[in-house]
Order: structure tokens, then C-alpha cells, then sequence
């Protein structure tokens, strides 16, 4: 079956997708589940009543048509809910509501249950929806490392010249480029920023949930086209005599990636 | 021209996964399935008629890449030209070395044929590709080696468009003794192609991609060059190709290759100009787009973009309703669920493969399809921005041009 060969229940949510936004004020909790680098992330957001139960529910996705429309979907199913029933909705009802999904899409973009639940959760454990909309999914399951992860790159020194450097006096050397530059603060993210004027590809990498860097430098990097790549943690440098991929540690999913470059910039 | 009603209103802007055949190509296929029903192997004459028609056939596709007609064996298709000109390269030249080059912007017929290499005791080397998906010709001399017998560079990506520097290697590797198979399948139409001009040792050719029938390729396998048959049989096509010949499907590729012979020069031109007026506006109308690929070593025909804070799939999905067919590199819309390996190999990161759609125009695509894609696009990425808790309006509306 074809990854789009939704049913026409699926694709009504898809299109018409019930209850979108976000929710503020009081009696509000969150639950946030995927991550954008698999393709699927969501935000639910309830409001329970003294009564505990979900008196209003909302839904931001990024993601597939299923992933959109199953959000859609578990709103319908538990508004009004205690939240006792709530948690007991499960990936499969859900799917079976929308009259099934392709199985390729049953575990990969079939979230919403699991994101309603997380914001049970949370409002039960009383986290705010600020931190939980800042915090990465599987907390829980995985501990966090610390918001500092020390960088330390085995194979630095190797490719010193040969696509890493410590400073950049020349901005034109690195024309074209794709350049990685590590986020040592605001003359890292400057740099960044000045970078964009000589080649359509440069990355800020931090291993932080947000750069460290000042508000002023922070307010200039959104305005930029530097890339912002978070949580994540460069583990070694690879290329056959000059730097080709650098291989990463996503934080947040705690898995290994590689990252196609031609330079990194570590300063000094 | 007879006009394509195959899709029924609906904008068809995906012509890298499938063309329609010219209905000129269908008219020239028509006679083969009626009179002209020989086997080419048979003696009698109406074996005599089929053998005529064959090789009067070869030789308009080889006038068509400026081959011999002795150097085209048709296959099933491009995927089993780009086995036979890889594997069975390999094979019969085994003997002067065990390693084999490829880019890391070969289409999966190509990836997959060289993990089936590994497997078999060769080793493969990928060469990487730049920020617009070119291969680096530094980089792949680099890797080769004196074990290496063959690279395979395509001659275009099939995604992003990005035409390769097939001549500059072709250059390199020019008495060194390492063969150049280039899979043409993506560029045959759009660029020019001519083995006169670069000298590949095999090169794959798709008949549907030139508008001929589906179900029928050819691999061009340079004079002198030696190539073990993958599929043995009663050795037809000088024993690389065993299987009676699909005469109907050979004319219709002969005439296939003659139309676009003639039609190339005015096509691309129109194409071109279908492409550089939906790049322009995209990047113009939709905030935070980004054109992939090479912003001006691109196949004529192929506008590959990027949108942040949306993913493929959706905007494939909405488009659909919408009565625009596009494709795009997610994740979620391929079958393994891994991203674009293309994309990624550019530079870029998951989640902004994730969101790329690619418009592909064709012989059929009409002038006003740039201003329908474009009355429902901007309307379809907001929409999905608004669902999407990665999006959030930050920059002023400004060009972006590159990837």
C-alpha cells in the first residue's frame, strides 16, 4: 500500500483538521511528542476542569497527512473526557476512528495518543506548558544530559586546514561552502551571521535547546539565514584528506547522525 | 500535437517519476502488434521483416547519442541497463581490480545495485557532492585507486537536477583504463547527450523518459568495452540482452528518440522558461522558501524547493486536493521513511528534507500550469504553517536564492 493511500477519513481530517492551536491562560497543560528530524512533532494542548476533565483541546502539528490527521482525530475522541479515560485511548483507537492507516504510518506518524497522554501527564505532575513545550519528549525515558555537554572532538587537530579552523580572516575563503560553526557564544553566532553574506549554507550548532548567545545577537540570528542546528553534539570528523561529514549526536533522540560539510569553525 | 487528456484537468508537474507517451510514438508502435509480429531470429520472411525493423530501430536510437548501432543492447528498462552496465562490467573485468566509484547523487536503481556489488566482494567508494549537489571531480579522482575498474556518475539527479561534470571526469579517467558508466536516465532529453563528444564506456537510457513506451531501456556499451550478460538465455543482443526482442516497444522508442531529435532545442528552451518563472515567483510569494540544486547547472526542467516548518508529504497531500501533482523527498512519503539521501548528502539537515517538493515539467505542460500551481501553493503552505509548531513568523518576507 502506498504511504498516501489514506482512507477518506483520514483524509477529511487532513483537510479539515478539528480544534488547531494552542490553548493559554489558566488550568492548561501540554504534551509534546515527536522530533522534526524524523518528520513528525506535536504539540496537545487541554484544559481541565476541577471536575478533571478535558473541557477544551487543541493541536499543532508538523508532519504527513496521518500525522495531522490523527492529531485531529484524538481531540474529537476525548473532549469532555475524564482524564482517567483519556489516558486509556490508545494509538490503536485512534487509527481505528480514522477507519485504519497504511501500515508503514501505524507507529511512525500515530503520535497524537501518545502526546495526549504526555499532556495528562504533565498537568497532573504540574508542568507548565512553557517547559514542557521546551523540553524534549522522552524525558523520562531517556535522563537529559546536562544543558552543557562538553564538546570534545577526537579528530579535531587531523583536519586542522583541511576544513577546520580556529579563526577566519578571510569571510571569501569560505565562498560556497557549507560551514559548520560551533556555538561558542556571540562571536561564534556573528560570524555565523556574517558568513551568509559569501555562501548560502551556514549552520550554528549548539548543543543547547537555544544558542548561547546574547538577546541582541539572538534577535540578529533570527533574522539571518544562519541554520540553527540545536542539541546537538559533534563527535568526530570524517572525509577522505579534507573534511566531508562531521558525525553528530542528536541529544534529543539520543542517536548518531552525519552531517554533510565542507567547514567547521571552532574559534579560539 | 494530438494534446495528453491522461489527467483529467489535474496540473501534472511530476514528469521525473513517469511521462505520458507522445501519442505520435503510440501511431508508430501500432503496425507491430498486427503485421509485423516476426521474431528477429526466424529465417523466413516474416522473421526477415521484424530483423529490418530491429535494426533500422537500433540504429535511430544510437543516431540519438551519436553511438553505433552495434553499440545499443535494449533491455527491460533503464534499471536493468544500470545492472548490466554496472554489474556486468564489474564482473567481466574482475580480474584488473575489485573497486568501483559512485556519487552519493546516484538514483536508488544505482545505490542498490552498488550495496549488491559489496555484497559480492567488491568494494564501492561514494564520492561526496557540493552544496548544489554536484559531484566534486577532485574528491572522485582522490578515490580512485589501482583496484578500481568502473566509476558510475549520473548524468543528472533524477530529484534535484543537479547536472553532473560528466565530461570533465569522462576527461580524467581517459586512458587510465577506469571505465565511466553514467545512468542518463534523468538528463536524456533535457541536456544533450553525446558519446562522441564525452566518451563514457556504457551509458543507460530509459525509453519512457524520452515519452516512448515504459518497459523498455537501453544500456550503450561503448565498442571494445566487455560486459557479462546478467540474464542468460538464447543470446539475443549480441548475448548481452537474451529474450526475444519487444519489436513494438523498440519502434516506439526509435520514434520516441527521433521527436525528441527534433524537438529538443524548442522544448528545452520552453521548459526553461516554465521552470525560471516558478522558481522566481516561489521564492518571491512564499516566505522562508529555498530553491535545492544548483541554481544554474540544473536539468531545464526540474524546480526543487524546500519550505520551512512543513513537511513533504502534506503539501503533496493538499496539492493533490488542489488538482496539482508534485513529489517530494520526505520521509514520509517514501517507503524505507528515510529522507532524501540526495538532500541529505547536500548538506542538509533531516527536518529540512523533510519539507521539499519538486515540480518537474514535461512535453505536455501548458504555459498557464506555473500561474495554477501558484493560485494554490502560497494558500497551501500557510495553511499547513498554521498547523505546524515549528513555524513561527520571524524574518521579514526577503529572496532567498540557492540552497
Amino acid at each position: 500500500m502506498k504511504s498516501t493511500q489514506y482512507s477518506e477519513k483520514t483524509l477529511e481530517h487532513f483537510r479539515n483538521p478539528r480544534n488547531v492551536g494552542t490553548l493559554e491562560g489558566p488550568n492548561v497543560a501540554v504534551g509534546r511528542v515527536g522530533n522534526p528530524v524524523c518528520g513528525d512533532m506535536m504539540d496537545i494542548y487541554i484544559r481541565v476542569t476541577p471536575e478533571d476533565r478535558i473541557e477544551e483541546i487543541r493541536f499543532q502539528t508538523f508532519g504527513c497527512g496521518s500525522a495531522v490527521a490523527t492529531s485531529s482525530m484524538v481531540t474529537e475522541l476525548v473532549i469532555g473526557m475524564k482524564l482517567d479515560d483519556a489516558l486509556k485511548v490508545t494509538r490503536g483507537d485512534v487509527a481505528d476512528a480514522l477507519d485504519g492507516l497504511p501500515p508503514i504510518k501505524m507507529h511512525c506518524s500515530n503520535l497524537a495518543a501518545d502526546a495526549l497522554h504526555e499532556a495528562i501527564k504533565n498537568w497532573r505532575a504540574g508542568v507548565k506548558p512553557e517547559d514542557a513545550t521546551a523540553t524534549p519528549v522522552e524525558k523520562s525515558c531517556h535522563p537529559r544530559p546536562a544543558a552543557v555537554v562538553e564538546v570534545e572532538v577526537a579528530n579535531l587537530d587531523a583536519y586542522k586546514g583541511k576544513g577546520v579552523s580556529t579563526r577566519v580572516d578571510d569571510l571569501a575563503e569560505l565562498a560556497d561552502q557549507r560551514v559548520v560553526v560551533l556555538d561558542t557564544g556571540d562571536r561564534a553566532a556573528q560570524l555565523a551571521i556574517d558568513l551568509t553574506e559569501h555562501t548560502s549554507r551556514v549552520v550554528l550548532m549548539t548543543t543547547g535547546k537555544e544558542p548561547s548567545v546574547s538577546s541582541a545577537v539572538r534577535s540578529a540570528l533570527r533574522l539571518s539565514d544562519v541554520k540553527l542546528l540545536t542539541e546537538a553534539q559533534p563527535l568526530e570528523l570524517m572525509g577522505e584528506g579534507e573534511l566531508e561529514r562531521i558525525r553528530v549526536h542528536d541529544l534529543n533522540e539520543d542517536e548518531e547522525y552525519e552531517l554533510t560539510a565542507d567547514a567547521f569553525v571552532v574559534l579560539e | 500535437m494530438t494534446p495528453v487528456s491522461t489527467t483529467d484537468g489535474v496540473v501534472y508537474a511530476d514528469y521525473q517519476s513517469s511521462k505520458p507517451v507522445d501519442p505520435r510514438v503510440v501511431e508508430a508502435m501500432l503496425p507491430y502488434f498486427g503485421g509485423t509480429f516476426g521474431n528477429a531470429a526466424s529465417l523466413h520472411g516474416v522473421g526477415d521483416a521484424a530483423t529490418a525493423a530491429l535494426d533500422a530501430a537500433r540504429a535511430r536510437v544510437a543516431a540519438f547519442i551519436g553511438a553505433q548501432p552495434q553499440e545499443i543492447i535494449f533491455t527491460s528498462g533503464a534499471t536493468e541497463a544500470n545492472n548490466l552496465g554496472i554489474i556486468g562490467y564489474a564482473q567481466r573485468n574482475r580480474r584488473k581490480g575489485d573497486h568501483v566509484v559512485i556519487t552519493e547523487a546516484e538514483h536508488i536503481s544505482v545505490l542498490n545495485i552498488a550495496k549488491y556489488l559489496e555484497k559480492n566482494g567488491f568494494r564501492v567508494t561514494r564520492a561526496p557532492i557540493d552544496l548544489h549537489g554536484r559531484v566534486s571531480v577532485k574528491k572522485l579522482r582522490a578515490r580512485i585507486t589501482d583496484e578500481t575498474i568502473l566509476v558510475s556518475v549520473g548524468w543528472a539527479s533524477n530529484e534535484i537536477g543537479t547536472v553532473q561534470p560528466v565530461a570533465e571526469i569522462a576527461e580524467l579517467l581517459a586512458g587510465t583504463g577506469v571505465a565511466l558508466h553514467s545512468d542518463a536516465v534523468a538528463a536524456e532529453g533535457l541536456v544533450p547527450i553525446d558519446v562522441g563528444a564525452v566518451p563514457v564506456s556504457l551509458l543507460s537510457l530509459s525509453s519512457n523518459d524520452i515519452y516512448g513506451p515504459r518497459g523498455l531501456g537501453a544500456l550503450y556499451v561503448r565498442k571494445g568495452v566487455q560486459v557479462a550478460p546478467v540474464l542468460m538465455g538464447g543470446g539475443q543482443e549480441r548475448g548481452l540482452r537474451s529474450g526475444t526482442e519487444d519489436l513494438a516497444s523498440i519502434a516506439g522508442m526509435a520514434a520516441a528518440a527521433d521527436l525528441m531529435a527534433a524537438e529538443m532545442p524548442a522544448e528545452v528552451a520552453r521548459l526553461a522558461t516554465l521552470r525560471d518563472r516558478l522558481v522566481e515567483r516561489v521564492l518571491a510569494e512564499i516566505p522562508d522558501a529555498h530553491l535545492n540544486g544548483h541554481p544554474s547547472e540544473r536539468l531545464p526542467n526540474n524546480a526543487h524547493f524546500r519550505f520551512e516548518g512543513v513537511e513533504g508529504e502534506a503539501m503533496v497531500l493538499s496539492l493533490r486536493d488542489e488538482g496539482v501533482a508534485a513529489a517530494t523527498g520526505s520521509a514520509c512519503s517514501s517507503k524505507t521513511l528515510e529522507p532524501s539521501h540526495t538532500l541529505i548528502s547536500c548538506g542538509l539537515l533531516h527536518e529540512e528534507a523533510h519539507g521539499s517538493l519538486e515540480f518537474t515539467f514535461g512535453r505536455f505542460s501548458k504555459s498557464e500550469d506555473v500561474a495554477r500551481i501558484m493560485a494554490v501553493l502560497p494558500g497551501v503552505v500557510a495553511r499547513l504553517r498554521t498547523l505546524s509548531p515549528l513555524y513561527k513568523t520571524h524574518a521579514p518576507q526577503t529572496e532567498k536564492v540557492g540552497s
